[in-house]
């Protein structure tokens, strides 16, 4: 009886989520750590490292709000005008370098507006697939079972855990991560070097969200001429004995 | 038993494979996701895995019917994954298929308990780790009382029970054994790790089936399963801690220690450190404190709320310990210092202990030319002094997020302090630089001790429904009692004198000096949201300044009677007030500020000839003022633009006020002027910069510029016999631009790097000097350049150079108008040359010269060392050091103000060499370093 109970909740459950999770706008909440991000730079000598951390450790948290609007189709990764309590606290607002993430998963293509090295870039490509590795450990999300998967990027020296929703099937997801079977709604890069979390998803009929913004000035290049950018910035950068992500975004 | 239907299947279909001749390239795969009572499960993910490193290679969402379809996928092995709310995801390894068509039936998963699911994953929130059968938690999630152990930590965990011994079930079953990372923690009793650990030391969970102890010894498996649980330990409870320790020697009995040692883990870290040395390092370098601090170093609060109020910076005081050295002198250094961080976010606690002390040895020869209204004087004056400074400091600082609206901060800051001084000085006066007219030979014993106590608490509410919307509160009381004793002897021998008795005369004074203040000051801030971009923030400051001032001057030639014309007790009261408004727009890298304060100051004053005695004297004195504030900063593009302006008004300083007369030095007398008014200016700043990330090139300006209104001008009037007497007094006029710039550029990306700096001063200042008014025009530029140069990871170097000039020209005497020139020059390299082995050179040529007063002097400093790693992780470091190695260090200074240009030379430690040992825990770096990012 209590476990037709479950099966009857669950399908209930189901169902309503299937109905209507396909369409509508999560918040994320952005936590950066300066300290966590100095840690994995191996080519930056251990003794500065540990010292860095020693003496910085209960300063580097900095906070973001961030807005991922979807539909079945498409995803657009924006900016959110809210005021993060680091502002409030500061009564300062710091400039935000122009960053929009744009993809269309079913026509696999993405028009990226990233703002680095002092110019705005307009990436106009195809969609490659990322490449991620499904693990079992599930967990809730802002009231949504996720599932958990990694994937490591490289050339950032950056490994990133992100839990996808097992009951919103849009294969979209913060910063530059797609392509899993659902949302992404929890994102961690190297330990906390970057952590975002989506503190609500809210389904709701989009209007005018996914517009490309009418006027844009930038430079139209391609996913393999942006990747190549950031290749020679990394590599000045170690070069100059500095943090790789320094000018770029993290 | 669902399990094994699907691999029955799996096992048929290969065992029907040698039925079919051609395996074929692409396969479809097809199958049904039913839960464990058949029930079809609707929109199931289905992901393909690589079955090597379980990336995904493909994925597709079942139908409402529970089918799902792969077309068309290159034949091979695969992890078949399942997911599925509020069920087990279900791995299976598939494939190769040998037809085309594979339809792997119904694909059954299993629920997860309900219990887990609401408890666990629903309200804890926390993380399900899922090893085939195996579920691991994450202990965090679940709240436990501080101090809590293990055994209490598992009660509230679903599916296990511990009862009044301690014993547990899992899952209805004994558990039989505990293991702490995977290994037995003391003895096989399961109780002696739940009941001893503390439940903060864990942070993972897993509870999981062992065989039984039959079945391992054996190597049957006789199906009886026990439950055991496995408790992981949190990464922070893995300490650390680091140090160092060196020791020096030299020639010329040249030493130098010191040592520190640091212990941490997450929340808490604890340091000490030690140093002495007669080398003249009179404390820590910022290299040392930072260490020593920890994450602390860069708190600083203070509660005085609102836009900035210039000046009154009189109750700061921060950084114990670091050491600063003028370049003058010899000096016997030593101190240590505790401190202790506590923080885990919510509540943040820091302590320090610190004594520091110096000896200074110091002699000096200056020559001052002095300007008056027609002519000048000459002095010239040799100085020998020795200066004992001791301070202990102790600071403390408590920092507490109550819930999510309300943090408090308290701080509480002693230091005690002495400095015992003597001082003797001979000092001639010529009417023309050749004839000694006047001679002065004091002997000076100076002995103090202060106490001063800062103590203040912060209070801040975020309002709840609206966060931006802020209130807060703060107080602070501060106290500082200073005690000294000085016996002046003095003997003056005028040799133009007409009169037989003027030619000489002695005198001998004691003087008995205590100085109390109190202060009680409180600040509130409250914080509207107008909208989402502009802000209304109103303040108010308030304190309260108590002083007494002491003084008693005993003449010792006449058996201690007390000189009237130099004793007083003083007792003042300054009560401030300022109340503001600002409004403050805040968007998108644009912040602008505009506000406006009331401020008033009331300075009430008594005069006594001594405790006891009638008043002589009432200052009464009440200054209002309204000051406005404009900020604004801009953003864009990597640039940053900040224009500023504040109308300054600042109270006169307590010592200016006292209408007592100081005679420490006997022929420059200062005294207080009880009329004296605040002091009133506008203060604009402008500031650009702008970086490229792409090339590296970077680019500041500044523009400062102060326009008084009314200025505290130090009168100068000087006797026929050269006594210089300064009052303060208020003054209008008077103006300062300041530029600032600098830039780099990397000529060679990463390899050369060019940079210049520039400074461009002009300042007018009014004073009156003997009743006639002197304007004294300044002009100070200088501009500097600099190449570092990193061709290779084993080789650095730097050039550079500086050109200043200063220049004073004066309204009454032009024919003194100075103008000097400081160049200097310096390299520096950094080779290294052999394996683990280093040379470190640089060299700094300071040229100083003043046309006028035929002032010339080169100081070539060469310093040179060579230092070599030893032992395993390079823990010890052998240095050996030539420094100043031609020989020519000394302290040299040139001034020039309003009436006087003087040039100083100070004797300080020269020439000497060290050997030195450095053993650190952490070992060092076995390569040079190009920056500290």
């Amino acid at each position: 009886m209590k476990y037709l109970k479950i099966v009857l909740i669950t399908l209930f459950l189901s169902n309503l989520s299937f109905s209507q999770s396909t369409e509508g706008v999560v918040s994320y909440n952005i936590t950066n750590n300066w300290v966590k991000r100095i840690k994995p730079l191996n080519y930056l000598s251990k003794i500065k490292r540990e010292k860095y951390e020693y003496q910085y450790m209960s300063e580097g948290d900095w906070k973001l709000k961030k807005l991922l609007y979807f539909n079945e189709n498409e995803s657009r990764y924006i900016d959110s005008e809210e005021k993060t309590e680091d502002e409030l606290k500061y009564g300062y607002s710091f400039k935000k370098e122009k960053y929009e993430i744009r993809k269309n998963h079913k026509q696999k293509t993405q028009n990226d507006i990233i703002e680095m090295l002092g110019k705005v870039y307009l990436i106009d490509d195809s969609l490659k697939t990322q490449s991620w590795k499904i693990k079992n450990d599930i967990k809730d999300v802002a009231g949504h079972i996720c599932m958990n998967a990694v994937r490591e990027d490289t050339l950032k020296m950056q490994k990133i855990t992100a839990w996808f929703a097992l009951d919103i099937p849009i294969p979209a997801g913060p910063e530059r991560n797609y392509g899993l079977p659902g949302l992404i709604l929890e994102l961690d890069v190297n330990d906390g070097g970057m952590h975002i979390e989506a503190t609500n998803v809210s389904f709701k009929k989009l209007t005018n969200e996914m517009e490309y913004p009418k006027k844009l000035k930038g430079k139209k290049i391609t996913e393999d001429a942006y990747q190549t950018l950031i290749t020679n910035h990394v590599k000045d950068k170690i070069k100059a004995e500095e943090p790789l992500y320094w000018g770029i975004p993290y | 038993m669902k399990k094994s239907y699907v691999i029955v299947c799996l096992l048929l279909l290969s065992a029907l494979s040698p039925l079919f001749s051609q395996t074929p390239n692409r396969v479809t795969i097809k199958g049904i996701v039913s839960d464990t009572t058949s029930e079809k499960m609707s929109f199931a993910y289905v992901m393909l895995l690589n079955p090597t490193d379980s990336t995904m290679l493909n994925y597709i969402r079942g139908d409402e019917n529970g089918a799902f379809e792969f077309k068309n996928i290159k034949n091979g092995k695969y992890i078949l994954k399942v997911s599925y709310i509020n069920y087990l995801p279900l791995s299976t390894t598939i494939g190769p298929f040998d037809k085309e068509v594979n339809d792997l039936g119904k694909v059954k998963i299993k629920p997860i308990s309900k219990e887990l699911m609401e408890v666990v994953v629903r309200t804890a929130r926390a993380p399900l780790t899922i090893k085939g059968d195996t579920i691991e938690y994450d202990a965090r999630a679940f709240k436990v009382p501080e101090g809590s152990t293990v055994e209490d930590l598992l009660r509230r965990l679903p599916g296990l029970e511990v009862d009044a011994d301690g014993n547990i079930k899992a899952q209805g079953k004994d558990v039989k054994k505990v293991l702490v990372d995977g290994k037995t923690f003391f003895g096989d009793d399961p109780k002696s790790a739940t009941k001893n650990l503390g439940a903060e030391t864990i942070s993972k969970v897993q509870v999981y089936n062992d065989k039984s102890e039959q079945a391992k010894l054996t190597g049957v498996d006789d199906g009886k399963k026990e439950k055991a649980i496995n408790l992981e330990l949190k990464d922070e409870f893995k300490k650390g801690k680091f140090g160092k320790i060196t020791g020096a020697v030299g020639n010329e009995g040249r030493w130098a220690g010191k040592g520190n040692y640091n212990k941490f883990n997450k929340n808490e870290q604890f340091s000490i450190i030690g140093y002495g040395n007669n080398i003249n390092e009179t404390g820590l370098n910022w290299n040392d404190y930072g260490e020593f601090k920890g994450s602390t170093q860069w708190q600083n609060d203070n509660g005085d709320f609102g836009f900035i109020a210039w000046g009154d910076q009189r109750f700061f005081f921060e950084g114990d310990g670091l050491g600063y050295f003028d370049g003058r002198g010899f000096t016997k250094n030593a101190g240590a210092g505790v401190n202790y961080n506590f923080d885990n976010k919510k509540t943040k606690f820091t302590s320090s202990y610190f004594y520091n002390q110096t000896k200074l040895d110091l002699n000096t020869i200056s020559n001052r030319e002095t300007f008056q209204q027609n002519g000048s004087f000459f002095s010239k004056d040799t100085t020998a002094q020795n200066n004992f400074m001791g301070n202990h400091s102790i600071g403390m600082r408590y920092e507490k997020m109550i819930d999510s609206s309300n943090t408090i901060i308290a701080k509480a800051n002693i230091r005690a302090g002495a400095n015992d001084r003597n001082n003797s000085n001979i000092n001639g006066l010529y009417r023309q630089e050749t004839v000694l007219d006047n001679l002065w030979d004091i002997n000076n014993i100076y002995n103090s001790n202060s106490l001063r106590i800062n103590t203040s608490a912060i209070y801040r509410y975020k309002f709840k429904k609206n966060k931006a919307r802020n209130f807060a509160a703060s107080i602070g009381l501060n106290m500082n009692n200073n005690d000294n004793d000085e016996a002046i002897k003095s003997r003056n021998t005028i040799f133009n004198s007409s009169n037989i008795t003027d030619i000489i005369r002695a005198t001998s004074l004691v003087n008995l000096t205590n100085l109390k203040t109190n202060q009680l000051k409180a600040s509130l801030l409250f914080l509207e949201p107008l909208s989402k971009k502009v802000f209304w923030e109103t303040f108010y400051n308030f304190s309260s300044d108590n002083n007494n001032t002491f003084r008693e001057s005993k003449n010792v030639l006449e058996s201690g009677s007390r000189v009237d014309s130099l004793s007083s007790y003083f007792e003042n009261n300054i009560l401030y007030n300022r109340v503001g408004s600002s409004l403050r727009y805040s968007f998108d890298g644009k912040n602008i500020s505009v506000g406006l304060a009331g401020v008033q100051y009331n300075l009430s004053g008594d005069v006594f000839l001594d405790k006891t005695s009638a008043l002589i004297q009432k200052i009464d004195k009440k200054y209002t003022g309204i000051t406005p504030y404009f900020d604004s900063n801009f953003e864009f593009n990597n640039t940053y633009l900040n224009i500023n302006y504040i109308y300054g008004l600042n109270a006169p300083q307590l010592n200016d006020l006292q209408p007592v007369v100081n005679n420490s030095s006997p022929f420059y007398i200062t005294k207080g002027n009880p009329n004296l008014s605040p002091e009133r200016l506008h203060l604009m700043g402008l500031s650009f910069q702008k970086y490229n990330p792409g090339t590296f090139g970077y680019i500041y300006v500044q523009y400062n510029f102060k326009l008084y209104d009314s200025q505290i001008i130090y009168n100068q009037s000087i006797n026929d016999n050269f006594v210089t007497t300064t009052t303060p007094e208020n003054l209008s006029g008077g103006t300062n631009h300041d530029i600032y710039t600098s830039g780099s550029y990397p000529l060679i990306k990463t390899k050369l790097t060019a940079r210049i700096n520039a400074n461009f001063g002009i300042s007018n200042t009014p004073g009156y000097i003997n009743n006639v008014l002197n304007e004294t025009k300044g002009n100070n530029r200088s501009v500097g350049f600099n190449f570092n140069l990193t061709p290779d990871p084993k080789f650095f170097m730097d050039l550079g150079a500086r050109f200043g000039t200063n220049s004073y020209r004066y309204s009454i005497q032009t024919a003194q108008n100075q103008r000097f020139t400081n160049t200097n020059l310096n390299a520096s390299l950094k080779w290294n040359f052999m394996k683990k082995t280093f040379l470190e050179s640089n060299f700094n040529s300071i040229i100083n010269k003043n046309e006028k007063l035929n002032f010339y002097q080169n100081q070539p400093i060469f310093n040179a060392s060579v230092r070599r790693l030893f032992l395993k992780e390079n823990r010890l470091e052998m240095r050996l050091a030539a420094f100043d190695l031609l020989n020519k260090r000394l302290g040299i200074s040139q001034r020039a103000t309003a009436n006087f240009v003087s040039n100083e030379v100070a004797g300080t430690l020269a020439r000497y060499f060290m050997l030195s040992a450095t053993f650190n825990v952490k070992g060092h770096e076995d390569k040079l370093s190009k920056n500290n990012f």
